[in-house]
């Protein structure tokens, strides 16, 4: 009986507990959507600048996101399949990013890149301003999110057997081919669920961008002004409207997280 | 041809090492070794998916240690398939294959036919191999490295499947490295019997020598030898030509003439097919071993019965016939002489 009471003890202080930090993770979030939802929806067609701060935040994520596929693929491989010098360092550099404070990662990019470090200054040389541009907000996006699109799509290469590899190379293919051809649609889902992550998490970047461009203004760095600047009503809708676009990133990868990895082996 | 000369790869913490045997071609070559042997890193050095820590990997004679997989000719099938399942059951057979038409000839030959439209994803066990073996021939390599690729078939299909391959292998001369842990397999299919532990080479031979000659007791007891006996060996009439390599063994009050090839011999295996039962002495006899015994466990298995005897208080194991076992009403406390010729107790 002591024992059947101990348990159902133990019962109600975990539901409990899951209700608290529950409701502390869900309240904020609706009480924001409650008060600015649907004036952020209407504003939506009447507010330009919230429109185009919407584009310029969708173009910049999803073009520092395309790079990072492009360039961390490769690397991402590397790193699962255990094939490069220093492994071990260069998965601890790639966490790096996602443990630093963001406002201190765009200080750290304005130094780097900034018009007085040689790196800027050579590429503004070549017309390819860092700070104030739509090229900083893609820097800035990158270097705080491409770490997480690294770590994931390591992942979901290790999950795929590297025996499959050893197969396609034994009919032919080289290394690289047999990625191409077996490893790269069978991580697929796992390369894409990453992407998003990516994705909405640098759609979600405020801290890195708002110290290397202010302007011109992607949606979090609009929240802010004008919370700054007219207010917390002012500030509400666009912060909603920001809210109800992560709810689609949110359901792509509840939609891939829901199908069968290709990789592992059948019975 | 299949050479590896000190041959050493690492896989892990694992550690194959000093590796040498020479499969000639267009033979039949069988891998045996228990878990953990280093049996599959093996045949992953030979395929070049796994590099050589040291020593060197000759194929048709050519020293291919440190060239890429795609171009050793050399196709490997592992026990899980490794299917890709983003591919039909057509596309995997051509995948690696230069002429479509001869890919789904060898699946057509290997009884996968009926299965080139289907995915491999509800394929049975039986048929991921098929698939499987079709996909590595289909780009005509010469050589067939092959992981154990019956154990997951039923025994029907196992039966056809090895016997489409041999016939392949033969019209193909193809050179084959199979590992099992199937014994029947190794004494039908196999020209050369290479014994791995721990991922030393315990002994490559024909298979019949490795079941009758083992290298070692553990080698033997890992081959099924019924009968392993420590004790030590004195040679037989030193001098006498016709006694070379004819010694007297004795382990406690056990004493058989065997024959070995070293001095430092340790123990004597006999393989429990090699003793005679018999209930009572017959005249003069060819066999040097005639053992005075009481039956004293009988277990049959289906035809055969494995008749445990007790020699001079050292167990002795008989595999008879049941017939045998029935006619001669061995029964457990019933006495029983058991004959052993002296060339079937092998000293190592």
């Amino acid at each position: 009986m002591r024992g059947r009471g101990a348990h159902r003890a133990a019962a109600t202080a975990v539901v409990v507990g899951s209700l608290i930090l529950l409701t502390l993770l869900a309240l904020p979030i609706v009480a924001l959507l409650l008060r600015g939802g649907a004036a952020g929806l209407a504003q939506l067609g009447a507010d330009r600048e919230l429109r185009g701060a919407l584009a310029l935040t969708a173009q910049t994520a999803t073009l520092a996101t395309l790079i990072t596929v492009a360039l961390g693929t490769p690397l991402a491989w590397l790193l699962a399949r255990e094939r490069m010098p220093g492994g071990a360092v260069v998965g601890a550099l790639l966490d790096l990013p996602l443990l630093i404070p963001h406002p201190v990662a765009g200080m750290a990019l304005l130094l780097a890149f900034g018009r007085a470090s040689p790196a800027g200054a050579a590429l503004a040389q070549v017309g390819l301003a860092i700070v104030g541009s739509r090229t900083g907000i893609v820097l800035a996006m990158l270097f705080v999110a491409a770490p997480l699109y690294v770590s994931a799509a390591r992942e979901a290469i290790a999950r795929v057997d590297e025996r499959y590899e050893s197969v396609a190379r034994t009919l032919g293919d080289s290394p690289t081919r047999a990625a191409w051809r077996v490893t790269r649609p069978l991580a697929g889902r796992g390369l894409l669920a990453a992407a998003v992550v990516m994705w909405a998490r640098a759609v979600s970047e405020f801290g890195a961008i708002v110290i290397l461009t202010y302007n011109p203004k992607v949606a979090s760095v609009l929240s802010y002004d004008r919370f700054t600047g007219e207010g917390l009503d002012a500030a509400l809708p666009v912060a909603a409207v920001l809210v109800i676009l992560a709810v689609v990133p949110l359901l792509v990868l509840r939609s891939l997280r829901g199908t069968a990895a290709l990789g592992e082996p059948a019975r | 041809m299949i050479e590896v000369a000190s041959l050493a790869a690492h896989a892990g913490a694992f550690r194959l090492h000093d590796v040498s045997f020479t499969l000639p071609r267009g033979a039949w070559g069988i891998v045996l070794g228990s878990a953990g042997a280093g049996k599959t890193t093996l045949l992953e050095t030979i395929a070049g998916v796994r590099r050589a820590a040291a020593g060197r990997v000759s194929l048709r004679g050519a020293d291919v240690t440190h060239v890429a997989p795609e171009a050793r000719g050399v196709g490997i099938v592992y026990q899980q398939a490794f299917l890709f399942p983003h591919l039909s059951v057509e596309r995997n057979v051509r995948y690696g294959a230069a002429d479509p038409a001869h890919a789904l000839d060898i699946a057509r030959r290997l009884g996968a036919g009926h299965l080139l439209a289907r995915g491999v994803r509800d394929l049975s066990g039986g048929e991921r191999q098929m698939v499987a073996l079709a996909r590595a021939l289909a780009p005509r390599p010469d050589i067939l490295l092959l992981d154990e690729p019956f154990a997951a078939v039923d025994p029907r299909g196992r039966t056809r499947l090895r016997r489409e391959l041999r016939a392949l292998q033969r019209e193909l001369s193809l050179t084959v490295l199979h590992v099992t842990h199937d014994f029947g397999e190794a004494g039908t299919l196999g020209d050369l019997a290479i014994l791995l532990d721990g991922g030393r080479l315990v002994q490559a031979a024909a298979p019949a020598a490795l079941f009758h000659r083992p290298a070692s007791a553990a080698a033997a007891e890992f081959l099924g030898a019924e009968n392993v006996y420590a004790g030590t060996a004195t040679p037989l009439e030193p001098g006498s030509d016709d006694e070379a390599g004819t010694m007297l063994f004795r382990a406690g009050s056990l004493a058989l003439v065997g024959l070995g090839e070293s001095a430092a011999v340790s123990h004597a295996v006999i393989r429990g097919e090699d003793v005679t039962l018999a209930r009572e002495r017959r005249g003069l006899s060819s066999a040097r071993n005639v053992l005075d015994g009481v039956v004293v466990e009988v277990v049959t298995h289906g035809a055969l019965a494995r008749v445990t005897l007790d020699v001079g208080e050292v167990p002795l194991v008989a595999t008879v016939t049941a017939g045998s076992v029935s006619e001669l009403g061995l029964l457990p406390g019933s006495r029983a002489v058991a004959t052993i010729k002296a060339t079937a107790v092998h000293l190592c």
